[in-house]
């Protein structure tokens, strides 16, 4: 469960005051899937990444699981972002250095989880995205489709509770963004995930089991 | 896993971390070549003084008016059980001449059975006259030549090598058996005594006993420890060491601040993979020790190369400067190797600690908009 409660942020560029989200209220029950949309610069990307705990909101609350996580230490956030929450990312953001293999494995590397089972739970996850027995690759040698589904991979290694989605087909031609969100849509239906997309791509918000609108900084309609 | 992505980021910028390593290098192998040097240069010296470190030269105490040590003093000290030989010397400046040729210079008064304790002759037999090589030089004189010591007559039965001592300069004596002295010089008291301690540290013990049995009523002589001359030497050579080393260290600083430079940029050009790295459960310290274990492994690597190449350095400057090499693999020689491994990797890890805390600091959210 996800709740924000009348959140602010502002923004100080220079001297000049950017209020990017101004009084926003939204709660997501445990396995929804809600297609946040807007134009850019509405703040979208800014609530998800409140709802992310990548940062903190100028006013207001956002509660994950009941916990209020302005209370959270800056080591108690990272680890609810590691154990209940999966970023999906425009550019991916695959570390070049390493596989696809090693890339999924990096959050429980960060958990701490042995090696073997790591190994095996992220085979099975490349498996589960379509890219089984190309672990090997590394992002430079993989399409744009196939990274974000390395991404994906990666999000659920930790097996979160929550997969927060940033523009995820923002870079891929429209069959690879058909792939990627078949996935994201069938983890929802079949494992339960609560998923937060966002996007200003109108035909994603069928894939959606409610669209909130969000125009300067305030929800204008949800549904 | 922390290991190998750290070692996969050096390897991504191969020339970078190369150079870094040569810096680092550079550094431990010019202070450990001038460690070596330094202390192979200290045992050189040392070793003319080797024979000496365990003797102890006992004079009149001047200051409380005693200007001999009598034949019962020296009886007494005879009986001191840490004494191993117990060398009392007469001395006296006197006129030689030889074909005209005339100079004065210090006799010595030594019994003929152990003269051969404190000199090593380069001609001839111990049992009669010694002169010391300048003095031979000097009056162009040969065993058999016939001197002329405080208007007595004498045979030069041996010249003594060229060498060094603190208690007497062999280049410049002349030696006499005790009798031939006390005929030429009417029975002088002694003015030194020179024992052969049993080991150097049963000194300390030897000197307790002569306060106690000679020096007991009136402090009547004074005890000089060779020991003490050493220990000075070792400390002005340890010291030249050390600051030789420091200038040395000059270049493991720039080595330093380069490595400094290139983790600097690191950080920024991966400013987004730490975002990332944070955003999916990365600590703060994680990433912290991403960086150091980064700098790590470039101070190991360069360390052990800069430390196996120091050997040929130290070689090199001791055979080109000392002319020998035998102190280079000496365990005192080794301990620089490693002091300068240790410099190296130390100044790796803390040149690294700056870039590696402002990764830390990064707020996951800006690390990741950063262009």
């Amino acid at each position: 469960m996800i709740e924000l409660v009348d959140v602010v942020k502002k923004y100080r560029i220079g001297t000049h005051e950017v209020v990017a989200l101004n009084g926003v209220s939204l709660s997501v029950r445990d396995g929804e899937f809600v297609v946040i949309m807007g134009p850019s610069g509405s703040g979208k990307s800014t609530l998800l990444h409140l709802i992310g705990c990548l940062d903190k909101p100028t006013s207001g609350k956002v509660i994950i699981d009941g916990e209020d996580t302005s209370k959270l230490s800056d080591r108690e956030l990272t680890e609810l972002r590691r154990d209940k929450i999966g970023f999906v990312f425009q550019q991916y953001y695959l570390i070049p250095t390493l596989t696809a293999l090693e890339n999924v494995e990096l959050p429980m590397v960060f958990k701490g989880v042995p090696k073997e089972k790591r190994h095996s739970r992220a085979e099975e996850l490349l498996e589960l995205v379509g890219l089984k027995g190309q672990g090997d690759r590394k992002p430079n040698e993989l399409s744009g489709g196939e990274q974000q589904r390395v991404a994906i991979a990666r999000a659920l290694a930790n097996e979160p509770s929550i997969l927060l989605c940033d523009e995820p087909t923002g870079n891929l031609d429209t069959k690879s963004g058909k792939v990627v969100m078949d996935i994201i849509k069938r983890l929802n239906v079949e494992e339960g995930v609560t998923v937060v997309l966002v996007t200003h791509d109108p035909s994603l918000s069928d894939y959606g089991d409610r669209v909130v609108r969000i125009r300067d900084g305030r929800i204008i309609h949800a549904d | 896993m922390l290991i190998e992505l750290a070692l996969r980021n050096l390897a991504r910028t191969k020339v970078r971390s190369t150079l870094a390593i040569i810096g680092i290098v550079i550094g431990v192998m010019a202070i450990s070549s001038i460690g070596i040097f330094g202390e192979s240069l200290k045992a050189v010296i040392l070793e003319n003084f080797k024979d000496v470190a365990n003797e102890v030269i006992i004079t009149p105490n001047y200051i409380h008016g005693y200007t001999s040590i009598d034949a019962r003093t020296v009886r007494k000290i005879e009986t001191i059980p840490f004494a191993e030989t117990v060398i009392p010397v007469k001395s006296e400046s006197a006129l030689v001449e030889y074909r005209g040729k005339k100079t004065y210079v210090t006799v010595y008064g030594i019994d003929v059975r152990k003269t051969k304790d404190l000199f090593e002759l380069e001609k001839g037999t111990y049992k009669g006259c010694l002169v010391g090589s300048k003095i031979a030089d000097f009056f162009k004189l040969r065993v058999g030549s016939r001197i002329t010591v405080a208007r007595k007559d004498f045979r030069v039965t041996g010249i003594i090598k060229e060498g060094a001592r603190f208690d007497i300069n062999p280049n410049y004596a002349v030696i006499l058996p005790l009798r031939d002295f006390d005929r030429v010089f009417n029975d002088r008291e002694y003015s030194m005594v020179i024992v052969k301690v049993k080991s150097i540290d049963k000194i300390d013990a030897f000197k307790k006993a002569v306060d106690k049995i000679v020096n007991r009523k009136e402090n009547k002589v004074s005890v000089f420890e060779m020991k003490m001359i050493i220990e000075r030497i070792k400390n002005v050579f340890g010291k030249v060491t050390l600051f030789l080393m420091a200038i040395a260290g000059v270049s493991l600083l720039v080595a330093g601040i380069s490595i400094l430079n290139i983790m600097l940029m690191s950080t920024i050009e991966r400013t987004k993979e730490i975002g990332l790295m944070r955003a999916i459960g990365a600590y703060r310290e994680t990433i912290l020790k991403l960086f150091l274990t980064e700098a790590l492994i470039l101070g190991l690597v360069g360390s052990a190369v800069g430390g196996a190449l120091s050997f040929l350095g130290g070689y090199s400057i001791d055979v080109l400067i000392l002319k020998t090499a035998k102190y280079v693999f000496a365990p005192s020689s080794i301990v620089y190797v490693f002091l300068g491994i240790a410099f190296g990797i130390l100044t790796a890890l803390i040149s690294a600690m700056y870039p590696a805390w402002k990764a830390s600091k990064l707020e996951p959210i800006e690390a990741l908009r950063y262009e």
